[in-house]
């Protein structure tokens, strides 16, 4: 509660603004709110989920239009037509978002203009949008007899109204699904195999975007009581666009500035309006070049340029602490691979490949480079749809099943060079794979926020338990990118485990770690196991296979050549040769496991 | 504890609020001495900046030349300029910088979507406005302080559907027009004529007002083989249509609005493809009238360029508000709009006597262009 103190403040305030306001200032300040919604909602899509949606102006359009049409020619109530509109808007978002499912980046960026574009040419061509002249007379909004044709008084509508959507807007970001967005920003793959499901984000992503766009085309309608299409065109697009990079795009905060600063910018320039749009585009591009992160990441800028004046201190890692043993469950095979293929056009990474892991054991799975083993755990962890066979977990076939729904069931992986969400701290990375809710959990967002600051609590607390397991608590807060090798591989593993699992795969996890740290790792693959978790490790290091695991499978051109206990396998003349020779009779494997990389980026 | 201060203080404020809403206290100054503060809101930057500019100077014109016959019961009238960008929503921005800052009256704009857009909020601060647009819709607004300083497009077509129907007896006609305000409102007016005629156009090609490249539309045309080609659409545009029509060989003869009669349609269009284009326009060109001939010398002498339509009609509207205000003393509001409404004037483009809607000129001239030059058609 002490942290909203400074609020107050604020609030008070942005309360007492009108007062000092001019009959034209406070118009201004209106027209500011309602970008600094639209930004908002940029922000939110753009920025933390990562979907370039240059759609949001159409979304503006989409709420004044209907409420536009909807009281001028339907005959409806302005807060009626309001609450069709909004949904007209969410309804649209969700169509735009569509495309989203199927690609991204600058292609979706592309789709997204399209369709704006195609929304301002619809309302210029249609009778009922008014044409070019667009639609004027629409009602001023009855609220219990307080005129609301007076900037002044609609000014404290639009203050509530973007005081509810910044706070939902700050809910979002600082929960789990605002951390599951931002993940699938960073790495929509990885987010995958932690149990975010990445197509209904990305749905959830436009639906926020039409709700912002049309909550602000709704007081939009309200405050100018017209709408026509150059106010929706591509260059206030941009002007948008603008807004939030300046302001910072991952930043919700950082978005209102913009939106209100540039608001201001444009109000001074009025005079010279010719010369306004270049002059939009030079501070863009000075803030892209000199402050990537806009406004809000300038304070950040500054403190780690002072870091490296000052040449921080190395981060330590501290001791893991064992898991408690548990009872030792039934023997049934945790995971059962039956004659399991997988080409690649002509290429056979996988050929008939079979493998029954017991519960609580410790599995090596070795072999030379591009024998398949990579392609075996996308297999299993869902990356990959086998082209024959089938694969089962503790009895039930899960073939074919999407990575985040293996993921809730308990398969968790790491990823060979290392897929850590480098945008967040190494605290959210491990949140990330304690989350197990279901993205359809998020109906609680709007109904019961504070179940969900609850749940976000629950988290934090099972957070910080096992970052001082994995001895992380020195780096918690640090991002990815700046630890040691070693550390960020101690990372992985922890969020791998965060997800409770009952089957980790483990993808070459002592590749690039010195002695200690392959000791280290030892201990703490033994002390999973103990607890109850199978383990299948992928491995080079022959000492740590031959040490660590109970049994282990030789694959070679993607076939099993082998299968049993370390010792019995080292001398298995298939292996030996696999390893040593033969290479000579084998040209194609080159050129093969060249082929497997290029399919598994 | 916490609780309790912050209810407080909310309490508090809503108090304050309920006590005294913020507002601005009613802008009653009723300045009796001083300048006049007018507005002239046109687009000085963007596509429409051209017309924009032509209306400021007839608009400054005026307003110079009553200074300096001493202004309005010896005060002054104090022009300012406002860009609107031809963007309503900067339109609607205006209108409350307007209504705020205590500007008694408005000229302009030149765009009708803009006017459109400010009309209500100029209603319901009682400043009168008189505007160079001429869409359908502003008469439709029936707004008591809205006046137009020349006839809608309704009148403009009516009168050329009338000379080549009935007058000259084409049958065979073809439209092509543009998307915008402009030319979505003559392509309505101009089909309702035809249509009250039981004329049915060969073809109906609409364009989008940043057209360039007219030849698939006049494709179409050219297999109608039609008398007539109607244009909707502003000056250059209008050129280009005439230019790429006869390019491919299309004979009709040409007819528009004001925009047809212009030099920037002619010079566009090249002098022999304009020739014997059918002009329906209140201001046929400079030589028209003695009255018409001494103001483009005037206009010439203090801004060294060729008068125009644009600029004679926006120094119609301002001289127009010029007589209403020394009738009011430079009063505004009601008064000045009733003052407007009353003075019948004989102007550049007509007689003026406004009408419940607005509008003040009920007919236009029909003309033919000769040489680049709108040669007005013997009355029939």
């Amino acid at each position: 509660m002490k942290r909203l103190l400074w609020l107050v403040p604020l609030a008070v305030a942005a309360w007492l603004l009108p007062y000092g306001l001019g009959g034209y200032a406070i118009h201004v300040a209106d027209v500011a709110i309602i970008f600094a919604i639209l930004a908002i909602g940029l922000g939110l899509t753009m920025g933390v989920a990562g979907q370039i949606n240059l759609a949001q102006v159409a979304f503006f359009g989409v709420g004044a239009y209907a409420v536009a049409i909807l009281t001028t020619k339907a005959g409806f109530g302005f807060w009626t037509a309001a609450a069709l509109a909004l949904l007209v808007a969410v309804v649209f978002g969700m169509l735009v978002g569509i495309p989203a499912l199927r690609m991204q980046s600058h292609y979706l960026g592309i789709v997204t203009l399209g369709l704006a574009l195609a929304f301002t040419n619809w309302v210029t061509n249609a009778h009922i949008a008014g044409r070019a002249e667009g639609i004027s007379d629409i009602p001023v909004p009855p609220m219990f007899g307080i005129d609301l044709s007076s900037g002044y008084l609609f000014y404290y509508v639009e203050l509530v109204v973007f005081a509810i959507a910044l706070a939902f807007a700050l809910l979002v970001t600082r929960s789990p699904l605002g951390r599951r967005l931002r993940a699938m920003r960073d790495d929509d793959l990885a987010a995958g195999s932690l149990g975010a499901e990445i197509p209904l984000l990305r749905m959830t992503a436009f639906v926020l975007s039409g709700l912002y766009g049309g909550l602000a085309g709704i007081l939009y309608a309200g405050l100018i009581r017209f709408v026509a299409p150059e106010s929706f065109n591509i260059a206030n697009m941009f002007l948008l666009l603008a807004m939030v990079i300046i302001g910072g795009r991952s930043s919700i905060i950082g978005c209102v500035v913009g939106a209100v600063a540039l608001s201001l910018v444009r109000e001074a320039l009025l005079d010279a309006s010719g010369y306004a749009q270049l002059g939009y585009g030079l501070v863009v591009v000075l803030v892209v070049v000199f402050a990537p992160q806009g406004l809000a990441g300038l304070p950040g800028q500054i403190r780690s340029l002072l870091r490296r004046r000052a040449g921080g201190s190395r981060a330590q890692l501290g001791p893991f602490r064992p898991y408690g043993a548990a009872p030792a469950s039934s023997r049934e095979a945790a995971l059962e691979v039956r004659e399991v293929t997988k080409r690649f056009k002509g290429l056979v990474a996988l050929d008939r490949v079979s493998l029954t892991v017991p519960t609580g054991e410790i599995r090596g799975i070795v072999g030379p480079n591009g024998s398949g083993k990579t392609t075996l755990f996308n297999v299993i962890s869902g990356f990959y749809d086998p082209t024959q066979g089938s694969v089962a977990l503790g009895g039930r076939d899960v073939t074919g099943m999407a990575p985040y729904r293996l993921s809730l069931r308990g398969v968790a992986r790491t990823f060979q060079n290392l897929r850590l969400f480098e945008d967040l701290s190494v605290r959210e990375n491990i949140l990330l794979g304690l989350d197990r809710t279901r993205t359809s959990w998020i109906w609680r967002y709007p109904g019961l926020p504070w179940k969900v600051l609850d749940y976000e609590r629950s988290l934090h607390r099972r957070g910080e338990e096992l970052i001082e397991r994995f001895g992380l608590t020195d780096v918690a807060g640090a991002g990815p990118r700046s630890l040691p090798y070693g550390v960020q591989r101690r990372i992985e593993l922890a969020r791998a485990m965060a997800m409770s699992p009952t089957l980790l795969l483990l993808d070459e996890p002592a590749a690039g770690l010195n002695g200690e740290e392959v000791r280290q790792l030892a201990e703490i693959v033994r002390s999973i196991r103990d607890s109850g978790v199978t383990v299948i490790v992928i491995e080079h290091n022959m000492g740590l296979v031959m040490s660590l695991c109970d049994q282990v499978t030789v694959l070679s051109s993607g076939k099993v050549i082998a299968d049993g206990r370390p010792a019995e396998v080292a001398v298995h003349p298939d292996v030996v040769a696999a390893y040593l020779g033969d290479s000579m009779s084998a040209p194609t494997e080159a050129t093969a496991e060249a082929a497997a990389e290029e399919a598994t980026r | 504890m916490h609780f309790t201060r912050f209810s407080i203080a909310a309490a508090a404020l809503t108090a304050l609020a309920a006590c005294a809403p913020p507002g601005q206290s009613a802008s009653s100054e009723a300045n009796a001495t001083g300048p006049i503060k007018i507005a002239n809101v046109n687009a000085q930057s963007g596509q429409l900046s051209s017309l924009g500019q032509w209306e400021h100077k007839g608009v400054k014109l005026a307003v110079d030349e009553a200074n300096k016959a001493g202004g309005i019961n010896g005060r002054q009238i104090k022009l300012d300029l406002f860009d609107d960008q031809g963007d309503p929503t900067v339109g609607t921005n205006l209108a409350r910088k307007i209504a705020s800052e205590g500007y008694i009256a408005m000229l302009g704009t030149a765009e009708s979507a803009v006017t459109l857009a400010m009309s209500p909020i100029l209603k319901d601060a009682k400043i009168p406005s008189i505007t160079s647009g001429q869409s359908p819709k502003l008469a439709e607004l029936k707004s008591p302080f809205m006046f137009l300083n020349a006839p809608t497009s309704v009148t403009f077509d009516e009168t050329l559907a009338e000379y080549l129907v009935d007058d000259k007896g084409y049958k065979d006609i073809a439209l092509i027009s543009n998307n915008g305000a402009y030319g979505a409102g003559e392509h309505d007016a101009f089909l309702a004529a035809l249509k009250t005629r039981n004329v049915t156009p060969l073809a109906d090609e609409v364009v989008t007002p940043d057209q360039k490249d007219f030849n698939a539309n006049l494709a179409k045309i050219r297999e109608q083989d039609p008398e007539v080609l109607f244009i909707g659409a502003e000056e250059v545009q209008s050129g280009l249509i005439a230019k790429q029509a006869r390019e491919l060989g299309v004979k009709a003869v040409f007819a528009g609005g004001a925009p047809v009669g212009t030099d920037v349609y002619a010079t566009t269009a090249g002098l022999e493809n304009a020739e014997g284009t059918v002009v329906s326009s209140p201001y046929l060109s400079n030589e028209a009238s003695e009255e018409i001939k001494a103001f483009a010398a005037k206009y010439k002498a203090a801004y060294n360029e060729e008068a125009r339509m644009h600029v004679a009609k926006a120094y119609d509207g301002a001289s127009i508000l010029i007589e209403a205000l020394k009738q009011t003393c430079g009063e505004g509001g009601q008064k000045l709009a009733d003052a407007i409404r009353g003075v019948k004037r004989a102007g550049l483009l007509g007689n003026y006597a406004y009408d419940a809607n607005g509008v003040g000129i009920h007919e236009t001239k029909i003309g033919l262009l000769k040489d680049g030059k709108v040669v007005p058609e013997a009355a029939s």
